[in-house]
């Protein structure tokens, strides 16, 4: 077993320096605007190579939940939880929900992103604000 | 009645066969509905279509290949040596074992063996090494692209007798499939990629797939848990199966959830293991003692969004699947309703629905029922994953499922045989890259 390590490839890397600074960008392409994440050197939607970094509102929409209950890493004690939100810019990231946990589904529930201190780094997890 | 040469004659053709066959009913193939059915369908138009459809017909890879040979260690006595401590082979000596087993169920030699594909979890050329085959043709891929390949090769001339093997000690080799050093995540980034938030784990990329689908379809835990007690009573007739102890639903519910909504019951079981494969032309099969004939494959990989998880959240690789049974169904010229089991990749047990609407055997949305009043134990609609599968045989990704679907059609499995079992369809969908086999007589 060990502890949970960000993927920094080259493109990841200004992600999580937003993220430092609470307030997290996502890499976009400058000719179709799509965002891409994960970060990547090209967009597959258009196969333009540059690339812009936008702000993102942090508001989105739960389109999934789990509870772990086996242990994996030394730095998540189970039981804990892991989402998948929709942001309302478009891209679906992975988080963890902070604060109380709604009674029945969580799937369909507004959120916003906060940042917490996990072991050491700061990374984003999003609460319920509807 | 609409005039059709050639090509889009046997299309026409395939798709009115298929129609015939009841997939219509069964499936939700809704751009089948855009081929009107051929009208004119008395018993003399139908013998010389089908006398011209076979005349004209190409169909890929189909009946050009055929498994003659298959062999595997024996699973319990490799899951027992994990825990005495008393483990005898590493992933190449599992490997070699089930080799010179397959060989000899196929009636070869090693020096008749041409051509040689290797399972991803040993190196090719060692892999050779040890066997003593130089081959003319080679490679290394998975029990569903291996086979694909071999019948590839096969067909083209780059080789006559392929040898697959395949040896993993990834249970006393420690193999993690979660957490820190998660296996896999070189090939799939989704799996490594979202660890920072503890999200780790096939399993779990599962799990949060399968907990919208539950919601959005309204399947229950119990209806999931139908497919881990019907897999189970494969494995109670199998001697070679881990787990022969069967299972209830209501024990299903009891268990121990790995990630909610998952159960204990829904993963794979993980093994020392080795299967091997001998694979040769359909025309040198006939020679062999009980040949079993590839009739189709097919293949569609869905890449776009599958680090953000968006094919496997918001479509469960529907798409890819449904792809795939075109080209399966129509290579092969049978539809579902002609497959007596389904055999499925199934690390976890929510593949089974999945396959089961991706390819028609329920409409969208209804495999919770299906699992419920239809079934898919042995002596139910559908019997699948007949030996006990990754549940509860062994986790041999997908390799032994190669061999339960040419045992089936030998006609060998004993008490857990499908009746007159004349075609098995295998299905895989790992993280969205969906690979179906028709075997048949």
């Amino acid at each position: 077993m060990g502890k949970t390590q960000p993927i920094k490839s080259i493109d990841d890397v200004r992600m999580w320096e937003s993220i430092e600074r609470e307030q997290l960008e996502l890499m976009a392409c400058c000719n179709c605007h799509k965002f891409r994440y994960p970060p990547a050197p090209i967009c597959a939607e258009c196969l333009c190579m540059e690339t812009e970094w936008k702000p993102v509102s942090g508001k989105g929409k739960v389109v999934s939940w789990v509870v772990f209950h086996r242990k994996y890493f030394d730095d998540f004690p189970p039981p804990y939880n892991a989402m998948t939100v929709r942001l309302e810019e478009g891209p679906l990231i992975v988080t963890n929900l902070t604060g109380p946990e709604p009674e029945g589904s969580w799937i369909g529930r507004e959120v916003k992103l906060e940042y917490v201190v996990h072991d050491g780094r700061k990374q984003h997890a999003a609460r319920i604000v509807d | 009645m609409p005039v059709l040469r050639g090509g889009a004659f046997v299309f026409a053709y395939i798709f009115w066969r298929w129609r015939l066959s009841g997939v219509h009913q069964a499936g939700d193939f809704s751009s089948f509905d855009l081929h009107s059915p051929i009208e004119d369908s008395s018993p003399n138009m139908l013998a010389m279509r089908i006398r011209e459809a076979e005349s004209v017909v190409t169909p890929g890879l189909s009946k050009v290949a055929a498994v003659v040979g298959v062999g595997h260690t024996d699973w319990r006595q490799d899951y027992a040596a994990v825990r005495e401590g008393k483990v005898k082979y590493d992933s190449i000596g599992l490997g070699s074992l089930a080799f010179v087993r397959a060989l000899e169920d196929a009636g070869l030699t090693r020096d008749d063996v041409d051509g040689l594909i290797v399972g991803p979890t040993t190196p090719y050329e060692r892999m050779g090494e040890v066997l003593g085959i130089d081959a003319k043709w080679g490679g290394q891929a998975d029990a569903m692209l291996g086979v694909i390949q071999a019948c590839m090769a096969i067909k083209s001339g780059l080789a006559e007798v392929v040898a697959l093997v395949y040896g993993n000690n990834q249970r006393s080799g420690k193999v993690n499939y979660g957490g820190s050093n998660a296996a896999g995540g070189a090939s799939f980034l989704s799996y490594v990629y979202h660890a920072p938030w503890g999200f780790t784990s096939q399993g779990a990329l599962y799990a949060m797939m399968f907990r919208r689908y539950m919601e959005e379809t309204g399947l229950t835990s119990a209806e999931l848990g139908e497919v881990a007690v019907a897999q189970r009573i494969g494995a109670s007739l199998n001697p070679n199966a881990l787990m022969q102890q069967r299972i209830t639903v209501e024990d299903y519910l009891a268990s121990e959830f790995i990630c909610e909504p998952l159960h204990i019951f829904d993963y794979c079981l993980i093994n020392d293991g080795g299967v091997a494969l001998i694979i040769t032309s359909a025309e040198r099969a006939r020679k062999a003692a009980n040949p079993v004939m590839i009739h189709g494959v097919g293949r569609y990989d869905l890449n776009t969004g599958a680090t953000s998880l968006e094919p496997r959240l918001t479509e469960y690789y529907l798409p890819a699947q449904q792809k795939v049974a075109e080209q399966v169904f129509n290579m092969a010229g049978v539809g579902p309703k002609d497959m007596d089991t389904l055999q499925v990749y199934d690390s976890f047990s929510c593949h089974i629905p999945l396959a089961l609407e991706g390819y028609g055997y329920c409409p969208a949305g209804g495999a919770g029922k299906f699992l419920r009043e239809e079934g898919v134990a042995l002596g139910r609609r559908l019997p699948v994953n007949t030996s006990g599968g990754h549940l509860s045989e062994s986790y041999m990704q997908g390799w032994a499922h190669q061999v339960e679907a040419v045992r089936q059609v030998r006609g060998i499995c004993g008490e857990r045989q499908v009746p007159d079992c004349r075609f098995v369809h295998y299905s895989s969908d790992v993280a969205g890259k969906a690979v179906s086999i028709i075997y048949g007589r």
